[in-house]
């Protein structure tokens, strides 16, 4: 704990908001504890009326929930909607036009379009959802330990300064670049896309943290655990990171979509997953240099698909921006009753 | 202000005027930079504007063979001769090289002179004179004489780049075997008979310095100008670099002086435009007056363009897939052969390449001479694969991986195909995608247990296309392929002045390679030729690259 934290902790806490942090919620007795779940049910129930009142007044931020979960859908009935195998190729059907035989037409390669456009989001998402996650997790921890040290003076100031600055670099590069440089020293594949995406966003969720955790850190109820002997680390992971979470939260679902066009991004330069795994920008990439000869086919449709899959979650993140911020929920809770 | 006399200039100009000549003469300067349209005096020159994948990154041949930089020395450098021209049988308005074989003349060779003008041989190819054309004149005033084609060839012993490797196919150890008999006379004594010493200076390796100059702007700290001709030429070729800035342009000047008489066009600009999309974009938009390298569909496309004209000729370059002959499995000759029945060929030929190309059924190009396909016998056949992998003792199949060229969309549509083919006979194919940057890089260190390579062998003699491949002992036999038998016959081949046995041997290596299958054998993929309607004159060479001096524009 800093000099500054000690200090504020010179004075015993003895607001009632130290007891009611998120995370410290007392109960007794079992009556007690029924009327808080049936206070809890009612809550929630009101909660999703709001949401649901919200997408009514929104239909933009609905349309995102639809597009994410069709697309979700997608990925996990892709077996049984695609109507061929999304990786042979067939010579017999090179470059075939949309038909019904072939909806979105076929490739360069003779593989059906359509089949890899209801494929791809497996990779697509997958790369995206675990590089974010992963950039999340230790951006997180390591934000949070950086804002809860800052400002001490002990080797712990030095270790924030360190992994600050250290973020500063990473961020000075510009990220596709980036990217494209870890792609090539990892070696190329999903797993190296999945590590690329979560080392050039990790720095994102530091910063975010620390923000965060900058002023949770001086919050009584953090003080309160201060003084009844929990040890930093307990502090952090108990109290102050789920605390610091809601912006994150938010952060993720923009950056899910930003990490889809990210994998695509590489893909298309040469730099992602490898040919012939359904990947959207590695499909666009296939098909690009078509367009000029008039097959237009092989790369519009991923890239329709890879387009209002990212509009869709950007759509989600700002929803989440507004719902996550009480001011803004407010004023909604006031147009929308 | 407008009624001040003293801001009205005697000529009559206002700020308006000069703003508006202001514009149009920078509109103007653009577009000459652009086509180089105007000369000095304002009058018209004939520019021809190429849009290329690469400029040249160096303009020495010792030490660059990169793809604008071959290009760049067909016009920039010039050869004692050059093969004789023959209208192309399939082509009409296209020329070609007279490759064939001529017992009667020397070396078997239908030559012309360039800087020689008459040449001779010894019957029994122990040695070879060219006499030169007296009052050539460089591009620094220096007189062409038979020191500047010693000095020329001594630099490839000196340097130990590219060179190495005429000297090796010549047979030549020495500086001492090139002589300079008098002022325009030289001669070639290799310690062996060797039958290409004519054949080979019209290599475009071949050619020769103005030793003159490279000696007086080397001096004594880079006797061989290595630094000179890196961006700069001497020579007694056609045109000089006027600017190179590599990765945007090079231009490329006509001489006044050429002794062969100016080229139609003065300028040559050498665009380079690295996606083949965009290439064919600028030629439709008429930006560009050829584009060279284009996919197959592109070529299809551009036939059906007003004020375009495509031609696909039978082209030297042969396209293939390295089998690693000592990594397992391909150590394997079973399994090999396996591989060139799985592979789906004919409708390769028929997608991927449109029919812009033929099938590979041999070890060199089908027009070279000795060349035969009687020991061609693969062709997909699925149950036959299976057989040979089972006696391989492969029955089950097995992982490798195919590594291909990201710069290459070809190789991508063969591969994803080819691996489909496998799947069927259990074999995994994994794909292994190299930037166009490393590729080569990855070919050159023959690691890869399947990779693609495309080549063609510019010299048209037997000896000499096989050597480079299948000779145990060359850089270029990237799949390690290694035969005893074969490096014997080769190093006959390469020292033998009797023509039936050449082709004797010549015949019994491409049954050996055949047989062996060191190569997936792919195609010989067509030179596509995309030019503005109206520009003409092009002579196919076997390195398949066009030189300027050759075309004109109606």
């Amino acid at each position: 704990m800093t000099a500054t934290t000690s200090n504020a902790l010179s004075s015993r806490p003895t607001d009632p908001a130290i007891t009611s942090g998120p995370e410290v919620v007392g109960c007794s007795g079992d009556t007690e504890s029924l009327t808080l779940s049936g206070e809890r049910r009612r809550r929630e129930a009101g909660r999703v009326r709001f949401f649901f009142a919200v997408l009514r007044k929104n239909p933009s931020f609905a349309l995102g929930y639809i597009i994410v979960s069709v697309v979700c859908a997608i990925t996990v009935f892709a077996p049984w909607i695609a109507p061929y195998d999304p990786m042979t190729a067939d010579p017999s059907r090179y470059l075939q036009p949309p038909s019904w035989a072939y909806p979105m037409g076929t490739d360069s390669a003779g593989m059906d379009i359509f089949s890899r456009v209801i494929y791809a989001p497996r990779i697509d998402l997958t790369i995206a959802l675990l590089g974010t996650l992963i950039s999340a997790m230790i951006g997180s921890i390591l934000g949070a330990i950086t804002g809860f040290y800052e400002g001490g003076r002990t080797w712990r100031k030095f270790s924030s300064a360190l992994v600050m600055r250290s973020a500063d670099v990473l961020q000075a590069f510009p990220v596709f670049v980036f990217a494209i440089a870890l792609v090539a020293v990892f070696g190329q594949g999903v797993s190296s896309v999945i590590a690329a995406i979560a080392f050039v966003n990790t720095p994102i969720y530091l910063r975010l943290m620390r923000s965060q955790v900058l002023s949770i850190r001086k919050m009584r109820y953090v003080e309160a655990a201060y003084v009844a002997g929990s040890p930093d680390i307990s502090i952090i992971m108990r109290h102050v990171i789920p605390n610091a979470l809601p912006p994150v939260l938010s952060q993720l679902s923009v950056n899910i979509g930003w990490s889809v066009l990210l994998t695509a991004g590489l893909s298309f330069v040469g730099a992602g997953v490898v040919a012939p795994l359904p990947e959207w920008g590695s499909m666009i990439s296939m098909g690009y240099q078509n367009i000029v000869t008039g097959q237009w086919w092989p790369s519009i449709f991923p890239g329709l698909a890879l387009g209002v899959t990212v509009f869709g979650f950007s759509l989600i993140g700002s929803s989440i921006e507004i719902l996550s911020d009480p001011a803004r929920r407010r004023v909604l809770a006031g147009t929308v009753s | 202000m407008d009624n001040n006399p003293v801001d009205q200039s005697a000529f009559g100009l206002s700020r308006r005027s000069l703003m508006k000549g202001g514009i149009a003469l920078t509109g103007l300067s653009a577009l000459s930079s652009v086509a180089g349209v105007t000369s000095a005096f304002g009058q018209s020159v004939p520019t021809l504007i190429v849009a290329s994948p690469q400029t040249p990154q160096s303009l020495d041949s010792e030490f660059d063979i990169s793809l604008g930089t071959v290009d760049a020395y067909g016009v920039l450098y010039e050869n004692l001769i050059e093969f004789a021209k023959i209208p192309d049988p399939k082509v009409p308005g296209v020329m070609r090289e007279d490759t064939g074989s001529y017992p009667d003349k020397p070396g078997g060779v239908n030559a012309v002179g360039k800087l020689a003008e008459s040449w001779e041989m010894d019957p029994g190819a122990r040695w070879a004179k060219f006499k030169l054309r007296e009052g050539v004149i460089s591009n620094w005033g220096n007189e062409l004489t038979a020191e500047d084609v010693v000095w020329s060839w001594r630099r490839k012993f000196e340097l130990g780049g590219v060179g190495l490797f005429y000297l090796a196919t010549l047979g030549l150890t020495k500086p001492e075997q090139i002589k300079a008999e008098d002022k325009y006379i030289v001669s070639f004594s290799p310690e062996n008979p060797n039958p290409m010493l004519v054949r080979i200076m019209a290599n475009l390796f071949a050619h020769v310095f103005d030793s003159t100059k490279c000696k007086e702007v080397g001096g004594e700290e880079d006797p061989w100008a290595k630094e000179f001709l890196r961006n700069e030429t001497a020579s007694f070729a056609p045109y000089v670099v006027e600017r190179l800035e590599r990765g945007q342009q090079a231009v490329f000047k006509a001489r006044e002086d050429y002794y062969g008489g100016k080229p139609f066009f003065d300028r040559v600009i050498y665009r380079e435009v690295p996606t083949s999309a965009a290439r064919v974009s600028l030629l439709r938009g008429g930006a560009v007056d050829i584009a060279q390298f284009l996919q197959p569909l592109e070529v299809i496309q551009l036939k059906n363009v007003p004020n375009v004209e495509v031609n696909t000729i039978d082209a030297t370059s042969m396209l293939w897939i390295e089998l690693n002959a000592v990594v397992a499995p391909f150590d394997n000759k079973l399994v090999r052969q396996a591989m060139n029945f799985a592979f789906p060929q004919e409708e390769i030929i028929k997608t991927v390449f449109q029919d812009l190309g033929a099938p590979l059924i041999g070890a060199m190009p089908w027009f070279y001479p000795s060349f035969t396909d009687q020991y061609w016998q693969y062709g997909q056949n699925l149950e036959k694969a299976r057989e040979l992998l089972k006696e391989a003792g492969f029955e089950s199949g097995f992982s490798t991986t195919l590594s291909y060229n990201a710069g290459d969309p070809v190789h991508e549509q063969i591969a994803i195909l080819y691996q489909s083919a496998l799947r069927q006979i259990g074999i995994n194919l994994e794909l292994k995608k190299y930037p166009a940057g490393t590729f080569y890089n990855a070919v050159s260190e023959r690691k890869e247990p399947m990779i693609f390579y495309q080549d063609n062998p510019w010299t048209p003699d037997p000896g000499y296309a096989m050597s480079l491949y299948f000779d145990s002992k060359s850089f270029v036999n990237y799949s390690n392929y290694n035969n005893k038998e074969v490096d014997e016959l080769l190093y006959k081949i390469a020292r033998s002045a009797d023509e039936s046995e050449r082709v004797k041997m010549s015949q019994r290596v491409q049954e050996i390679v055949m047989e062996e299958a060191p190569w997936v054998f792919v195609a010989y993929p067509n030179y596509h030729w995309a030019h503005k309607t109206g520009v003409k004159g092009l002579t196919y060479y076997t390195s398949n690259n066009i030189r300027y001096q050759d075309l004109s524009r109606s």
